[in-house]
């Protein structure tokens, strides 16, 4: 199905958010959509899968312009939709998530989970999409969830299909089994567009560019005709930024101790990890996600109780603090969640900026709040970190991905701790945003405190980290040191084959 | 300019039009299905709401208000924290017990009496709704489980204790005795209006500062808005939870004291239960999704509903049952109108920095 946006332009209140764009979506063609975060990509796709409506322009499905009533419209003719912050019910299974909606009906009105099953078989087959339908969202990972989401897509017979950031949140293998399944579509005749941050990606797969900014379409044209290059000034609109230099630094004290630390999961416990983190340098945990990462950032940050084993931070062991303990105790933590865990969305820019905030003096008068004072503070943390937002007055939820990390790392650095935890720091954030976030992560680093790196972005952990731990099945499968050179190491030790690598997977064992 | 404002005006008027157009008509027809005359009742659900002999009827409006409105600020402190405490009736017949037992008990000037009575109802609602609370942090029972459970003991405890230890047996029926008449509340000069509401205007004036203006009140809507939030920027979340609960159950336990003391002057059994206190006062507060300034408006609203629909009954001799279907459809349409402007115009964070 061949896809023709004409003219379309959305507004939200004063706000231009798509500016006047015409863009062409081919059959069997994968289309990348770049830009910065609030460039407008996401919104052209929703106004093109009809959740959001554009204030004029057509819509051509085949020379035959539509308007959809809702995104229910445009799923029935044959658009679908992976968003980047996934759609799934937890308590539900795969199967349950992916029929949901577009339920086959048996005999006497109930589901015909039989039939659903053997469709889902037929497609896992042609694309190489597989996945145990029997388990309960919750409990998949973040991958696996993807997975769902597509399928879900795949089921309603979609000829159109839009990926928002898909790759953002998976590992390198995950990425290359999504990749062979979208050019099993483009094979199909299906039309993909992929909303990405990731140059390599683009040039790596699509077949057209389409570049972004501030509302408008600054370019477009197939692969093969352009530059990685040209795509980027087009992203940032000028050149980019120098490559970081790292300031050689000798380690200082041991900031945080991790000795023999154990975390109930499921299955298996995670553990007993030990490793040691020093003021001035940046340890990076990789892995593959659900390696047990999320365990131990948690035991870390006070948010789940230890098996066993101690922490020391400064000095004081600190395994039975709670949160509140622990941060005074100089801990910060970006988590990886900003929607959830990171912001409270429906809260004000201004409320969520200083919560958590140790000068409670600052703000408060006995027991009352001065939202002067709170206010002031938190224009200081837009300016200091450039957050595009209305002002602090301004919900939390209309910042966009990248301003609303801005935000919680600003919150969470201003601080100023001899620990900070940044858990997948620039998940889904713009180039801009990434390059600013791990510009912060190096100042700090700079500065002599000691930053615990967990990502399961490679790039990331490889351009910043002094030192990489790698977490496989809930244990340090080994250590590495930073630099482009581990690159390969690092990555067999993610996916186990750390015999082949180091002969040795012991914690601790230099490279 | 002034074209385009009439029209915005007309554009936001019109759904409440059609709102008041389809009550009316709901209402007609229900009327003329009764055989009632139109005319009286409507003009009798006016002034039962509102009217009367020197307002007779708006001062039961505002006195039954009171006690919703009290409620309603007490659920509102809770489900703004996120805590569903839909134990505010258990909570509030803690409080009209212990106050009417102590009054009746203890010994020594009225004032002193009253105001420790009061106290003590606090305390008791207070320490209800804790126990729900602790149930949830150290049982595992949910907690809109375990409020709503912990509603059954305590009113029957209380029917025991009033039927047979602490029974007016010379009365005749299942209540306490009369509450010593120093104690009764005072009326507003020339009314039957007890100075009881002046308490819920406290708790009102007292729970717009908490929710807007004080660091506490910050933390629980943290709380409220995203738990996960709260818990890993380090608020003390199991701290929050019981002092808030704690605060919920004293409001209400203060609303079972004015009733006491402003309105029945004896702990009758029931008292508190079948007028569903508690539950308008829940209701009072989802239509208005929870905005503090708007929860006092919202329940003085279903305090008139109320009297007004008693007003019908007497006026034009329309059965009970009608006249609580009217009531009814009033609710229900203008709940749909306002919590749907509400919600539409909320997303800013309730509009406070």
């Amino acid at each position: 199905m061949r896809i023709d946006l004409q003219d379309v332009t959305v507004r939200f209140g004063p706000v231009t958010a798509v500016d006047n764009v015409s863009l062409g979506i081919e059959p069997g063609e994968i289309h990348a959509l770049l830009g910065e975060n609030g460039a407008g990509k996401s919104t052209l796709m929703n106004a093109l899968f009809g959740l959001v409506t554009p204030a004029s322009g057509t819509i051509r499905l085949d020379g035959k312009a539509r308007r959809w009533a809702s995104p229910q419209d445009a799923i029935a003719h044959g658009l679908g939709m992976v968003h980047q912050h996934f759609m799934l019910q937890e308590e539900m299974t795969v199967l349950e998530n992916i029929v949901l909606c577009a339920e086959p009906v048996g005999r006497f009105g109930f589901v015909d989970f039989a039939r659903a099953r053997s469709r889902l078989d037929e497609i896992a087959k042609t694309h190489g999409v597989a996945i145990d339908l029997d388990r309960r969202v919750g409990r998949l990972s973040v991958g696996e969830r993807q997975a769902v989401e597509i399928l879900k897509v795949l089921y309603r017979e979609a000829e159109v299909l839009i990926l928002d950031e898909p790759t953002a949140v998976l590992t390198p293998q995950e990425k290359d089994r999504l990749f062979a399944t979208l050019k099993s579509f483009r094979e199909a005749g299906k039309a993909i567009v992929l909303i990405t941050h990731k140059l390599d990606e683009v040039m790596e797969i699509a077949d057209r560019v389409s570049v972004m900014r501030a509302g408008r379409l600054v370019a477009s044209s197939p692969l093969a005709e352009t530059s990685k290059d040209e795509i980027a000034r087009g992203i940032v609109g000028g050149d980019l930024p120098a490559a970081r230099t790292r300031k050689a630094l000798s380690p200082g004290e041991t900031v945080l101790a991790v000795d023999h630390l154990t975390v109930a999961r499921r299955g298996r416990d995670v553990g007993p990890v030990s490793f040691d983190l020093r003021a001035g340098e940046i340890v990076g945990i990789a892995g593959v996600s659900g390696n047990g990462q999320a365990e131990l950032i948690r035991a870390l940050t006070g948010l789940e109780p230890v098996r066993s084993g101690s922490i020391t931070l400064c000095g004081n062991e600190i395994q039975k603090l709670d949160v509140e303990a622990r941060r005074q105790g100089g801990m910060s933590y970006i988590p990886e969640d900003r929607q959830r865990m990171g912001l409270a969305l429906r809260a004000s820019v201004s409320e969520n900026a200083n919560a958590g905030r140790d000068d409670a003096g600052a703000f408060t008068a006995g027991p009352f709040l001065k939202h002067g004072a709170m206010a002031q503070y938190a224009r200081s943390l837009i300016e200091r970190y450039r957050i595009r937002v209305a002002g602090p007055r301004a919900s939390a939820s209309t910042m966009s991905g990248g301003n609303k990390q801005k935000l919680v790392v600003g919150r969470e650095l201003s601080r100023n701790t001899p620990l900070v935890i940044a858990e997948n720091p620039t998940w889904g954030v713009d180039i801009g945003a990434i390059d600013f976030i791990h510009g912060e992560l190096m100042r700090m680093r700079d500065a002599g405190h000691a930053i615990l790196l967990v990502s399961t972005e490679l790039d990331e952990v490889i351009a910043l980290s002094d030192r990489i731990l790698v977490m496989y099945d809930g244990a340090i499968a080994g250590e590495v040191d930073g630099g482009e050179a581990s690159r390969d190491r690092v990555g067999a030790l993610m996916t186990s084959r750390a015999a082949d690598a180091l002969g040795a997977a012991s914690p601790g064992a230099a490279a | 300019m002034i074209a385009f404002d009439a029209g915005k005006a007309t554009r936001s008027a019109l759904p409440w039009l059609f709102t008041f157009l389809w009550i009316a008509a709901i209402i007609l027809a229900l009327l003329l299905f009764v055989g009632a005359p139109v005319g009286e009742a409507l003009s009798g659900f006016w002034n039962g709401a509102f009217g009367g002999r020197r307002n007779a009827y708006l001062m039961a409006t505002l006195s039954r208000s009171a006690l919703i409105v009290g409620m309603a600020l007490s659920v509102m402190l809770s489900f703004r924290a996120g805590l569903f405490n839909i134990g505010g009736e258990g909570q509030l017949v803690a409080g009209g017990l212990v106050a009417a037992l102590v009054a009746v008990l203890m010994p020594g000037p009225p004032l002193l009496v009253l105001v420790v009575a009061i106290l003590a109802a606090m305390l008791a609602g207070a320490l209800w709704a804790l126990l729900a609370g602790v149930l949830q942090l150290f049982m595992g029972v949910p907690l809109l489980v375990g409020s709503l459970l912990l509603n059954y003991p305590i009113r029957y405890i209380a029917s025991y204790l009033v039927a047979h230890p602490y029974r007016d047996v010379q009365s005749g029926m299942v209540q306490s005795h009369l509450v010593p008449q120093e104690t009764w509340f005072a009326y507003f000069p020339g009314t039957r209006l007890d100075i009881g509401i002046l308490f819920t205007a406290v708790a009102a004036a007292f729970a717009l500062i908490y929710s807007y203006r004080t660091v506490h009140g910050y933390h629980t809507r943290l709380n409220g808005l995203s738990p996960d939030f709260a818990r890993t920027v380090g608020l003390p979340v199991r701290r929050l939870t019981l002092q808030t609960l704690a605060l919920s159950g004293a409001i209400a336990g203060m609303v079972g004291a004015i009733a006491v003391f402003g309105i029945h002057h004896r702990y009758i059994d029931g008292m508190l239960v079948q007028p569903l206190y508690a539950w308008t006062g829940i209701i009072a507060v989802l239509l208005v999704g929870m905005v503090p300034w708007a929860v006092p408006i919202s329940g003085f609203f279903f305090a008139a509903v109320q009297t007004g629909a008693a007003g019908i009954e007497r006026a034009a001799g329309v059965p009970k049952e009608i006249a609580l279907v009217v009531q009814a459809v009033i609710i229900l349409f203008v709940a749909s109108r306002v919590s749907g402007a509400l919600t539409a115009s909320r997303g800013d964070g309730d509009g406070h920095v």
